[in-house]
């Protein structure tokens, strides 16, 4: 895997940065080519019209009665032209020289190429001619292009130092961007390789530059400052399932092993059998309240919410327990206020669950005669349901840990119960977006679950 | 009764047609979707068992499938998901039941008798009555050796769901989804106790108890004897 990051050309910065490179340069010397064939077009051009417009002036200087004139002329003009740049030649009608450089033969009339070996220009000096008529005689102007090549040859050459340095520029510049980037993907891959070795604290590195590379790394990191809460909580809950389930299926273990030797010596084991039952029950339910917390929080759910008032669910649930409560030496009291509708999005089966679930657990941890007040208020925005009590309450410091899974106050472990009583309040409550907040009520424990309000459905 | 059962696993399946059988009823036993869609639409039964999870065809499309056929014998589904959401998607594949694994048989038991002596016809009743217990549907009136008896209405409610299953065996677990709506466990004696406040109004000031306890499963009301 690190071959793989460190093997440059397999780097998506880099081979972005040399496709793009690539592609300038492509665009660079293609524009290039175009101008240099329209410059070199050019320059034929101008030295074409040069070379006609020497022609037409020497060729001005004929009359039909001095013919010495264009001899002069051509005469002059080679003179002028001592480096061989411009030569020119003047024949009679049999092919001999009157004057100038050299001796054209052979050239058609109008314009030609040839080269030339003439004493003081390099051998072979390539040369564009116009040949033409005067009188009874043949004259030809050639202008040298060297010129034209050498001008060429500049333009050519600047271009192809200008590709060097561009490519040069584009390949370092591209180069160093990308190996920018590749070190914060690296870095994003060595934080993603901890992670997956188990190191669930490894957070990649930000930048601050809020581009995005760190919008996406500072997605990740949330993404994995949740998930490690979550496994944190998964090995909490898994530990506490392992201790909580070995006490009652230790004890279930000794009832059945008391059976085998009652059963061995032919005596009766109902007794045995209720208990194991019992016991079992009660791992179940342990179990079946994990399962149902579990699917609560996975949020399947929400699809059935409907739009509900929870005055009734309130009363329902007041109206059951309240013979419970009496029945255990307790009183349960409700109050809703008659003919006000208090709306909320959501589960009515799941609500009841909460509410049955809250009051169990007043009546569960409270002595006789404490008296256990259940009640509905809204502010416009939140409909609060409240379940109050006078009993022992919860000590302050306990308050946020009495909803993780399977938590037990040290004065309550004696008591039955599985300790998912209030996580499963929790689940409900955090699936309907409720708050739920508990209060010191000196004495007694005051649970207010706040649930945002909805208006009414239309009927 | 005649039963179908569709269960894919030997234990548990083993488990439950002895107990069917040795309470007098008919079972048949497959262990395949497919084959309990075949059985189902070309015999009669009188309730339909099903496992949600079973080989072929998985219990949920199974019923719908039989249902589709039109065939409308009663049917319980069983789940060891223990899914929040399984009683609902059960009831909407045309389940009129679920029951989620581990159960006790009493309580399989309780609930086959319970849909499988369900009057065809829906015929609304106006009264029931059981011995000397009278009770007015309409009038929402009981009334015992021709006294009136006072009750709340979920006392009301708890009353008629055992008249109505006179002879059977109401299982806690019934009564709670029944009467009160609770589709979970509570942790307090709610049964129990309303249990106990209706027989003080129906069963105690007279010679005769009708409302009777089975042990570790639930109640029965009927005639002693």
């Amino acid at each position: 895997m690190s071959e793989t990051r460190s093997s440059l050309l397999r780097s998506t910065p880099f081979r972005l940065a040399l496709t793009f490179a690539f592609l300038f340069l492509l665009a660079f010397i293609l524009s290039g080519a175009v101008v240099y064939q329209l410059m070199s077009a050019s320059l034929a051009r101008q030295l074409d019209q040069s070379i006609k417009e020497t022609y037409s002036l020497i060729a001005a200087t004929y009359s039909e009665t001095d013919k010495e004139d264009l001899t002069t002329a051509v005469k002059d003009h080679a003179q002028f032209s001592q480096d061989k740049d411009q030569i020119f030649s003047l024949t009679d009608s049999a092919g001999n020289r009157l004057a100038g450089d050299f001796t054209a033969s052979g050239l058609p009339e109008g314009f030609s190429m040839f080269a030339a070996d003439l004493p003081g220009v390099p051998k072979g000096t390539e040369y564009r001619a116009y040949s033409g008529t005067v009188g009874n005689s043949n004259l030809t102007v050639a202008f040298s292009l060297s010129e034209t090549d050498d001008l060429e040859m500049i333009v050519l050459m600047s271009f192809g130092w200008g590709t060097l340095f561009i490519s040069g520029v584009a390949i370092a510049g591209g180069a160093v961007l990308a190996s920018r980037v590749q070190r914060r993907l690296d870095g994003i891959a060595s934080t993603m390789d901890d992670v997956s070795h188990g190191r669930l604290d490894a957070r990649i590195p930000l930048i601050g530059s809020g581009d995005d590379i760190d919008a996406v790394s500072a997605q990740v990191n949330a993404a994995l400052d949740r998930l490690s809460a979550l496994v944190d909580g998964m090995r909490e809950v898994s530990a506490n399932i392992a201790h909580d389930l070995k006490t009652p299926l230790n004890r279930l273990q000794m009832i059945l092993e008391s059976a085998a030797d009652k059963t061995a010596s032919g005596e009766d084991v109902s007794v045995e059998l209720t208990d194991a039952r019992a016991e079992s029950q009660q791992i179940n339910s342990t179990f079946d309240a994990l399962l149902r917390i579990a699917q609560i929080e996975a949020g399947a759910r929400k699809a059935r919410f409907v739009d509900l008032d929870v005055g009734p669910v309130v009363e329902t649930i007041g109206e059951v327990y309240a013979d419970v409560a009496e029945d255990d030496g307790k009183s349960l009291s409700t109050s809703v206020v008659p003919d006000t509708k208090w709306y909320i999005h959501g589960d009515r089966d799941l609500l009841m669950q909460m509410l049955a679930n809250l009051v169990e657990n007043a009546l569960r941890h409270c002595p006789p005669g404490t008296a256990i007040g259940l009640s509905v208020t809204g502010d416009g925005s939140h409909v609060l349901i409240h379940v109050r009590d006078n009993g022992p309450g919860i000590p302050a410091g306990e308050r946020e840990k009495v909803f993780r899974r399977l938590y037990r106050l040290d004065t309550s472990r004696t008591t039955p119960g599985s300790g998912l009583g209030l996580s499963l309040v929790k689940a409900v409550a955090d699936l309907h977006g409720a708050a739920i907040t508990l209060e010191d009520r000196n004495p007694g424990l005051g649970v207010t679950v706040s649930f945002p309000a909805v208006r009414a459905p239309v009927a | 009764m005649r039963l179908l059962l569709v269960e894919d696993d030997p234990r548990t399946a083993d488990y439950i047609v002895r107990g069917l059988t040795e309470a007098g009823h008919v079972c048949d036993l497959l262990r395949d979707g497919h084959d309990g869609l075949f059985a189902a639409t070309r015999n009669a039964y009188d309730v339909i068992v099903a496992d949600r999870m079973v080989p072929g065809l998985d219990g949920l499309s199974m019923i719908k499938a039989v249902r589709a056929a039109g065939i409308h014998t009663p049917a319980i589904f069983l789940t060891s998901i223990g899914g929040v959401d399984d009683r609902v998607e059960g009831l909407e594949a045309g389940g009129d039941d679920y029951l989620v694994k581990p159960f006790a048989f009493s309580e399989l038991l309780a609930r086959i008798n319970a849909l499988g002596r369900r009057p065809a016809a829906q015929e609304q009743k106006t009264a029931l009555r059981v011995a000397d217990l009278e009770m007015d549907l309409i009038q929402r009136r009981v009334t015992r050796q021709g006294q009136l008896i006072d009750l709340q209405p979920r006392e009301f409610s708890l009353l008629e769901v055992l008249m109505r299953g006179e002879g059977r065996v109401i299982t806690r677990t019934m009564l709670l989804e029944r009467v009160w709506d609770f589709h979970f466990d509570p942790k307090t004696s709610v049964v129990e106790t309303h249990i106990s406040r209706l027989r003080a109004k129906v069963d105690r000031p007279f010679d005769v108890p009708l409302i009777h306890t089975v042990r570790n499963t639930g109640y029965s009301l009927h005639v002693p004897g």
